[in-house]
């Protein structure tokens, strides 16, 4: 088989994931995005009127920015913009056991496995269901050291004070175009919180799907970490494959305090039409502790660069990212670390495959202010080439106003060695097996550090995806 | 169409001093300076947005508004009367040369080459005696094939108003085995200078060209702009390096690109010591099976200058190899932009493509903003870059002050080592003692 000869259709997970509910929609805002249906979300959604103001506000400033025109080609974003419905509700309140989840939806569940990780003890498990929590449940062990994982719009209506004390104060609706959007039309996402010195240790899970056709998914996260706190936060995405484009964009607020420790870990495998732009940033107090595992292996193109504001002295950020660009999908990811306060630390860990016509890039940003002395950040990019139709860029920014720090920066770009393929060859492994067994060496750095299930999922990707890879 | 803002038009820079500039050149000349007008006037002033200029604001820092074209006459034949700076410069430059130009605001004020090199084909002259011995060489070669008014605002405005420049023509498998040296001197305040460099260098040639660039202080803000175009054919050995000592007050705007055919060995060096404003565009490309550039820069800041390269390796030939190294230091307030980026063009296979650039911060005040990027559009490559921003390795200071340096010789030392990496790599001796001596000079004031 030529080297450049792809699979193209490797039906990866169709089994287990793609598939597609028959839901139906209770309620369904009109196509497309207007101030009357930011009006309808708002007032469906019985929120106060600051939110309201907010959500317009945010209206003003999306439709008064331009489309970025850096990062991936973004042209067929407007036409998408135009078709998809900004805000769908499955099912009018919360479920608040297992029993009172609609079968269509346990169903969904069923097959995503949720109740078997549940069986295995995985904690709160909070669920998106099309655009918001549809299923919660959450550990009484939690609820009985205060801590809170709702649904976003719960964490508003129960928690109004603290909800609003953060909301928005990590990542403000000018931001960005798309932080703007989803401040417009946000729905569905977390709310957590984390007391003062409470550690725990099974990670918070939430599972994400998003089951509607030219649906838009704008969740919204907003996770408080008090100090001394300790947890572990993860997301996954999976999506069921559909014909017509498709866009996400979240926005996760995270507010790491003094000498709290915070892991925030996604993995997200959505549809090969899916645009997901997402901005996620924590800011971490004095002797924090926030570490980013973000894995990008679906849609057709992420822009998402998961940043640390480093504001404490001592603060320390982490970035662990990692990419697979296959046929026509471009991974546009990276991270940011940005140091404000002295003896702030901070290491970038990318690592990306290209293969086929896949792009993968990524884009970064170190910054030391003024003050922030003896600030220290290494920041290290590995890009693997399966093809020679397949593409890698790196564009990394590195701004430094204090000369009181250590900053590096090192990038390589390699293809699979030729002497590593005949040296597995020689000794009877198969050429597609050897390739997998390189690519799962290559991203073993980042992947030893994913929880168990994620891994093995991941290990198994690649297998797939490695098939015929080289002939 | 009326009222239609042209950026960068002023009461020195149009249409009428664009033919001022080009009487009694012939008519092909006159029509291309018209052309780079027009591109010119239609193409917008640069501005932050750019990912190219996201670090020097050209609104805030280059007024052409208040300029005028250079007016110097003449300078004066006598040698003695021109600038001590200028002669101490000169002096030292001749001592190991083949050939010598130098100018005076612009202007060619000065000319030699070794006869046995002229005898055999060699040129070196200034771009106005070409346009009258050799316009068959400048049609083909100037503001053509590398550095064209398309390539942006500056390079169209260079097109347009220059008023001299260098040739240096080098035929077919003649070695210069001594470098051809040009010495620039500014002396005007206020004013706008441009001027070329076109190096061709024809196959199994080989050249090493050293350009100086010095002025006062100067009172008022002057733009010096200087496009070089350097064109090596098949296995020619080409060795291009900039040495800029302006004073405070010059803005030095320099647009480089290199052509490297199959084979071609072609270097670059540039020092940016001077200036207020430093800004080099460099674009090395590689078109040829075993071409191989060697990009080295060097920089070193005080008080509030900056400094900004942008660079480019364009890898369109397979099995060519580039390797860039740019390191700085930088004291006071100064700080330093460095953008890079290594493209690996569809088909370029077996491309072995580097790049890093090092900064040291003297000051708290001091910055650095290191840009260094890839585009891969190959797979059976080799490319990496680093980039670093640090401080002075205090261990390395303390041992030589525990060896009875005081405190800035031990400082002095340490920056020397780290640039000294960089003319460590120069392959041509002369040319490495030359920037070294520019250098302990300028960390002598400055330390």
């Amino acid at each position: 088989m030529p080297q450049n000869e792809v699979i193209t259709d490797l039906d990866l997970d169709k089994h287990k994931y793609n598939f597609v509910t028959a839901g139906k929609p209770v309620f369904q805002a009109q196509k497309g995005l207007s101030e009357e249906v930011v009006r309808q979300i708002s007032a469906h959604k019985d929120e106060p009127e600051w939110m309201l103001e907010f959500r317009l506000k945010a209206l003003k400033i999306y439709n008064a920015k331009p489309m970025p025109t850096w990062g991936g080609d973004l042209s067929g974003l407007e036409d998408v913009l135009d078709e998809i419905y900004f805000y769908v509700r499955p099912q009018d309140r919360m479920g608040r056991s297992w029993d009172e989840v609609p079968d269509e939806i346990k169903d969904t569940f069923e097959k995503l496995g949720i109740p078997e990780a549940e069986r295995k003890v995985l904690a709160g498990v909070g669920a998106q269901y099309e655009s918001e929590m549809v299923y919660h449940s959450l550990r009484e062990e939690w609820e009985s050291k205060g801590v809170i994982f709702d649904s976003i719009e719960d964490g508003l209506k129960n928690h109004p004070d603290l909800f609003r004390e953060y909301f928005s104060t990590v990542i403000p609706p000018y931001d960005n175009k798309f932080a703007a959007l989803n401040s417009a039309v946000w729905s569905g996402g977390s709310f957590v919180y984390i007391p003062k010195g409470v550690k725990l240790e099974t990670p918070l899970q939430a599972y994400f799907r998003i089951n509607q056709e030219r649906m838009g998914q704008f969740e919204r996260t907003l996770i408080i970490c008090e100090e001394g706190a300790n947890a572990h936060y993860i997301e996954g995405c999976t999506a069921p494959v559909y014909s017509s484009e498709s866009f996400h964009s979240g926005v996760i607020e995270i507010i790491v305090k003094d000498n709290a420790r915070f892991r925030y870990t996604t993995i997200q495998n959505w549809s090969n039409n899916m645009y997901n732009l997402v901005t996620q940033r924590a800011m971490v107090g004095a002797g924090g502790h926030m570490e980013w595992l973000d894995g990008n292996l679906g849609s057709k193109l992420t822009m998402k660069y998961p940043s640390c504001y480093l504001m404490g002295e001592g603060a320390h950020g982490e970035i662990l990212s990692i990419a697979y660009a296959g046929n026509d999908q471009h991974q546009d990811t990276g991270g940011k670390v940005v140091h404000v306060a002295p003896r702030t630390t901070s290491s970038i860990v990318s690592k990306s495959i290209s293969k086929g016509t896949g792009r993968s890039t990524y884009r970064g940003l170190c910054k030391v202010y003024e003050g922030a002395h003896h600030a220290r950040s290494n920041v290290e990019c590995d890009a693997l080439l399966v093809n020679d139709t397949s593409r890698t860029d790196t564009y990394p920014y590195i701004e430094i106003e204090e000369n009181d720090a250590n900053v590096g920066h090192e990038a390589s770009v390699s293809k699979i060695g030729e002497e590593q393929l005949f040296y597995l060859t020689s000794r009877g492994i198969s050429g597609d097996e050897a390739t997998a067994m390189i690519v799962r060496g290559f991203i073993e750095p980042i992947a030893k550090e994913l929880p168990l299930e994620y891994a093995v999922e991941l290990n198994r990707l690649i297998e797939l995806e490695m098939e015929g890879s080289v002939g | 169409m009326i009222g239609e803002l042209v950026e960068g038009l002023t009461e020195a820079l149009n249409r009428d001093a664009v033919e001022q500039v080009g009487q009694g050149e012939p008519d092909w000349l006159r029509q291309r300076r018209a052309e780079a007008w027009d591109v010119y006037e239609r193409t917008p002033m640069p501005t932050t947005r750019l990912e190219q200029w996201r670090y020097t604001d050209l609104k805030k820092m280059l007024a052409l508004d208040g300029m005028t074209l250079g007016q110097a006459e003449a300078a004066p034949d006598d040698m003695e009367q021109w600038p001590v700076p200028l002669r101490e410069a000169m002096a030292l430059d001749r001592e190991n040369a083949c050939g010598h130009i130098v100018f005076i605001d612009g202007h060619v004020v000065h000319t030699d080459l070794d006869e046995a090199l002229s005898s055999k084909g060699a040129l070196l002259i200034s771009l106005h005696q070409a346009t009258e011995e050799h316009p068959e060489l400048l049609e083909e070669y100037l503001a053509t094939k590398a550095v064209p008014p398309e390539d942006g605002k500056f390079a169209a405005l260079n097109a347009a108003l220059w008023t001299d420049g260098v040739l240096l023509y080098v035929p077919r498998g003649i070695h210069l085995e001594r470098p051809v040296r040009v010495t620039r001197w500014f002396s005007e305040s206020g004013v706008a200078t441009f001027s070329r460099v076109l190096i061709v260098a024809e196959s199994a040639s080989r050249v090493s060209y050293v350009d100086e660039m010095l002025s006062d202080d100067l009172d008022e803000q002057s733009l010096i702009s200087v496009a070089v175009e350097v064109i090596a054919s098949d296995a020619a050995q080409v060795q291009y390096v900039a040495v800029q000592r302006l004073g405070s007050g010059a803005f030095y705007q320099s647009v480089q690109r290199t052509l490297a055919q199959r084979d071609a060995k072609l270097d670059t060096l540039n020092v940016a010591l001077g200036a207020s404003v430093s800004r080099v565009d460099l674009n090395a490309r590689l078109l040829g099976p075993g071409a191989d550039s060697d990009m080295l820069g060097l920089y070193f800041g005080d008080g509030d200058q900056h400094f900004d390269f942008n660079t480019s390796q364009d890898h369109v030939a397979e099995s060519a190899t580039s390797d860039l190294l740019y390191k700085g230091a930088l004291d006071g307030s100064s700080r330093s932009v460095f953008r890079g980026i290594i493209r690996v063009h569809k088909g370029a296979q077996k491309t072995d493509a580097y790049q890093t650039n090092r900064n040291l911060l003297l000051s708290p005040h001091a910055r650095a903003d290191s840009l260094p990027n890839l585009e891969i559009e190959a797979d059976d490559v080799k490319c990496s870059h680093g980039a670093s921003v640090g401080e002075l390795d205090s261990e390395a200071k303390f041992y030589l002050m525990s060896r009875g340096l005081n405190r800035t010789q031990a400082e002095r030392l340490v920056v020397l080592g780290f640039l000294g990496e960089v003319l460590s790599r120069l392959p041509m001796s002369g040319v490495g003692d030359k920037v070294r001596h520019v250098i302990e000079r300028k960390l002598r004031g400055l330390v």
